[in-house]
């Protein structure tokens, strides 16, 4: 075996394909798309079948948390861009740091969202509180479909948040690097997917009225 | 106009700026400010301002995606899947409205 000592496969260990891995990641965003999708069209016919109703309860929301959530999402859908920027440029620190300012938006956005909710909450809007099961039909829809959409957003923020934080730790070992980022790219792809939905959530709930 | 090689595995990667970045983010800002000022203040207009706060929502999302998810660098394959998926869901949206007024 002497004379295969030099010898190396050409793909060995290099058997990675970012172009795949990013298709891949979108592929899954689509499915995300769709299954929010599904529950726009939800949204779409209750609202048509409980016109006033919807226009009545979204006057309970808060405009300003809405509002402010959005923003903190905007910027922090910046800042993953620009850790993509960083990483590209081979500058691992600014990367970490505009990677942790992110997953320090997303903390923002969901402590906004605890108060929010936990406001709701203390009016028995809760579906199953007894307040709740006393509201006319197309009020208790809003608010169901309120808790349902904007909680499946709360879990994909979660779920983006430790994304980030895996990014972060990885590009700390080094695994993650100015040649091998994919990784950051993929989170960041999740993350304004994340964003996205918020974008259509905000006004569907907060500003119909 | 980019020109990327498609088939080389070493086709020049395009680094977007930090200053790029702010601009999409001000873009958007600026977005969110006018559909706010529209609902917050245009309340009588109502079926006028879901509207418009729907098209809105929709340019700032193509401005999320082109640029912050990198479509307008990325192969076009990615934009023509995104049109797909787009188009499919607003098929079932439009089919679902129609179906519901038609009853």
């Amino acid at each position: 075996m002497e004379h295969l000592s030099g010898f190396v496969l050409p793909n060995s260990g290099h058997n990675r394909d970012d172009e795949a891995s990013k298709m891949g990641m979108w592929l899954f965003l689509f499915t995300e798309l769709l299954l929010f999708g599904g529950l726009f069209i939800v949204y779409m016919v209750y609202r048509m079948l409980n016109h006033e109703a919807f226009l009545l309860s979204s006057f309970e929301l808060n405009v300003t948390l809405g509002t402010i959530n959005t923003v903190v999402l905007l910027v922090s859908s910046m800042t993953i861009a620009m850790a993509i920027t960083a990483i590209q440029k081979g500058d691992k620190k600014t990367s970490v740091r505009l990677l942790l300012t992110t997953l320090g938006l997303s903390l923002v956005f969901l402590v906004i969202k605890y108060f929010e909710w936990s406001a709701k909450i203390h009016h028995g809007l809760f579906p199953g509180m007894d307040f709740y099961n006393n509201l006319p039909k197309g009020e208790a829809l809003f608010f169901f479909l309120y808790f349902i959409m904007t909680g499946l957003h709360a879990l994909h923020i979660i779920i983006g948040a430790v994304l980030i934080g895996v990014v972060v730790h990885r590009t700390r070992q080094n695994k993650v690097n100015q040649e091998k980022y994919a990784l950051t790219e993929n989170a960041g792809l999740y993350w304004h997917l994340v964003d996205l939905i918020w974008i259509y959530l905000f006004p569907l709930f907060y500003l119909i009225h | 106009m980019e020109k990327h090689d498609k088939q080389s595995d070493h086709a020049p990667v395009h680094i977007s700026s930090y200053r790029d970045h702010w601009s999409t983010l001000v873009t958007l800002l600026l977005l969110t400010v006018v559909t706010v000022v529209i609902s917050v203040f245009g309340a009588n207009l109502a079926a006028l301002s879901v509207a418009t706060a729907l098209l809105i929502a929709t340019v700032k999302v193509i401005v999320v995606a082109y640029y912050f998810m990198h479509l307008k660098y990325d192969k076009k394959l990615y934009t023509w899947l995104v049109l797909l998926v787009a188009i499919l869901f607003l098929a079932f949206t439009v089919l679902t409205a129609i179906e519901y007024f038609n009853r």
